[in-house]
């Protein structure tokens, strides 16, 4: 077996370890046998309160790693990732919108998921609309925009927050600072649909970003048309942040580092690369998470402070690699 | 004897970047078999054409037709199974091995729903790995080789595409003697051999000599002349084609050309 497939199946074994494993750590550890013989505390730690929020980060790190690797080839830039485009940034200006003005519920579901899903993909069809030009979508306009985009949403989040009173802005910071806290199995059958369909999507174009890694020109000679790739990378790609950003508030940077350590391990080819960020992320954001519980125990650190904090490393080590080579 | 029917015809092509007329008017035909080479200096817009005639540029006039059907009226795939073209510039850093990037070579073939290349994929992938002569680097990341190995790969991955028409912009570009002489060794093959039809875009006269049935002098957009590599490389016409003095000296059948830098 080669060698790129071997780190794919290690990757699915990691996968299930962790699907297994992590629930069973944390401020209570429990044993699986307990949760095997139906033992009742156990079991309810186990499938209500653990196993849901073990779903969602799984889900969650897929999307976040498929949507860089979407990014970073479409854009072929390596620091492309969700954040990087505004996208985050769109869905973090709908939530904090919504605390501002103490959003409540609409059609049952919680306002501030709802105007958070509203900004990512407003600001995808604003960024995209920002960089149209006669032959269609530009891809360095498109970077422009969406850096550009992604400020403002920064300066009108800072401004709201002044706005806000203290109540209001302690949840908005908190709500920023990403986290899988309150999670039951309805934030985990709100996601899986999107990021299933967005990495399916994704894995489905694998020849066309392959194409990519050629050049546009390339690529378009070969016969993709680069206009609609874009469109459809970028919807499935914001689709899948916003699901996700509604239930869980901005992680940042494993769209960043998971993509660059696959990379190392099963090489550029989407057809490989597509599958390991879904079970490679998930895997990455799960043990993030069963660290940040178990690392300071009994108090819980957000998780999207954790990632945060691996990041800004990990883009210095890129850095000095680069260097290197 | 009736004209043979042209492969690619393009009638009153224009080409314009705001104001600027960067290609135009201009009348072209390729006849299938053909090699036809363009000439012309820096900026002559001899890229402009070639872009124009694979249908990555939509020209701003005029009409192109592929065997009879106008380009404007086919997808950009219904045109990667007709022409297949090899770029001038590309990425410096592309992550894929050679077989890889041949078999991308296939993709205007594959249907949209298939999971998986097909046996004929494969099968056109070993045909021009073979005709290039590059089976022994199909393992290898194409970062790894030279330039002109590299310019090969693309090649064959043209090749793979299986199309009628190969278009080639500067194929010699930045290639050593060696390498130049490898890479031209090919492409007289791939020409010689009737089976291609061939439009290159070059600034290397004696590449246009050795490879081309007919030259096309482009200048400033327009057709100077056109005709076979005898009635092209004459030094009144390369006069008035780069502004600079040139002696023609002959190696068999074909002529070549120097630099006059005068006495």
């Amino acid at each position: 077996m080669s060698r790129p497939r071997l780190a794919l199946l290690l990757l699915l074994g990691l996968w299930l370890g962790t699907l297994i494993g992590a629930p069973l750590v944390g401020s209570q550890p429990i044993s699986i046998a307990s949760v095997l013989h139906g033992e009742p505390t156990a079991s309810s730690i186990f499938w209500q309160i653990r196993l849901p929020r073990i779903l969602l980060s799984l889900l969650g790190g897929a999307a976040l790693a498929v949507s860089g690797v979407g990014f970073q080839t479409l854009f072929r830039n390596p620091l492309a990732e969700p954040y990087t485009l505004g996208v985050s940034s769109g869905a973090a200006l709908g939530a904090v919108l919504a605390l501002r003005f103490e959003g409540g519920q609409l059609l049952g579901l919680p306002l501030v998921g709802l105007a958070s899903f509203a900004g990512a993909l407003g600001v995808t069809a604003l960024i995209v609309g920002l960089s149209l030009r006669r032959q269609g979508i530009e891809t360095p306009a498109l970077l422009l925009a969406g850096v550009a985009v992604s400020l403002s949403c920064s300066a009108i989040i800072l401004f709201l927050q002044y706005l806000a009173d203290s109540t209001q802005t302690f949840r908005m910071v908190r709500w920023m600072m990403g986290g899988l806290s309150v999670v039951g199995y309805r934030e985990v059958l709100w996601l899986a649909p999107w990021v299933l369909g967005g990495s399916a999507a994704l894995f489905a174009l694998r020849w066309e970003l392959n194409l990519l890694l050629t050049g546009e020109e390339m690529a378009a000679s070969r016969g993709v048309d680069l206009a609609r790739l874009r469109r459809r990378v970028l919807l499935a790609t914001s689709l899948m942040i916003g699901a996700l950003v509604a239930v869980a508030g901005p992680i940042g940077f494993v769209g960043l580092i998971v993509p660059h350590i696959l990379r190392r391990a099963v090489g550029h080819d989407h057809l490989l690369l597509v599958p390991a960020c879904v079970l490679g992320g998930g895997a990455f954001l799960t043990l993030c998470d069963a660290g940040r519980r178990t690392l300071l125990s009994p108090a819980e650190l957000p998780v999207g402070i954790l990632t945060a904090l691996l990041g800004g490393p990990f883009f210095l080590w890129l850095l000095v690699l680069r260097k290197r080579d | 004897m009736s004209p043979p029917r042209a492969l690619l015809q393009a009638s009153g092509l224009v080409w314009r970047s705001g104001e600027r007329t960067i290609l135009g008017p201009l009348d072209l035909e390729v006849i299938p078999g053909e090699c036809l080479a363009v000439v012309g200096p820096n900026g002559a817009g001899k890229t402009t054409l070639l872009r124009c005639l694979t249908g990555l540029l939509r020209p701003t006039r005029g009409e192109i037709a592929f065997a009879g059907r106008s380009l404007a009226g086919l997808s950009r795939r219904e045109i990667a199974r007709r022409i297949a073209y090899v770029p001038q510039i590309r990425p410096d850093h592309v992550p894929l091995a050679v077989e890889q990037i041949v078999l991308l070579g296939r993709y205007p073939h594959l249907s949209p729903l298939q999971i998986a290349p097909r046996a004929q994929d494969f099968a056109a992938v070993e045909e021009a790995l073979r005709v290039v002569g590059i089976e022994d680097l199909r393992g290898r990341p194409v970062d790894e080789l030279s330039g002109g190995e590299r310019q090969a790969v693309y090649i064959a991955a043209a090749l793979a595409q299986e199309a009628e028409l190969l278009v080639l912009d500067e194929p010699t570009l930045h290639l050593d003697a060696r390498h130049q002489h490898d890479l031209a060794t090919l492409l007289r093959r791939l020409t010689a051999s009737q089976d291609h039809t061939v439009v290159l875009a070059t600034h290397d006269l004696n590449l246009a000599s050795l490879l081309g049935d007919r030259l096309l002098a482009l200048s400033r957009g327009r057709e100077l002349a056109t005709g076979t590599p005898a009635e092209i490389l004459r030094p009144e016409v390369l006069e008035r084609l780069f502004r600079a003095r040139f002696e023609i000296v002959r190696s068999g059948e074909r002529p070549v050309t120097v630099l006059d830098l005068g006495a």
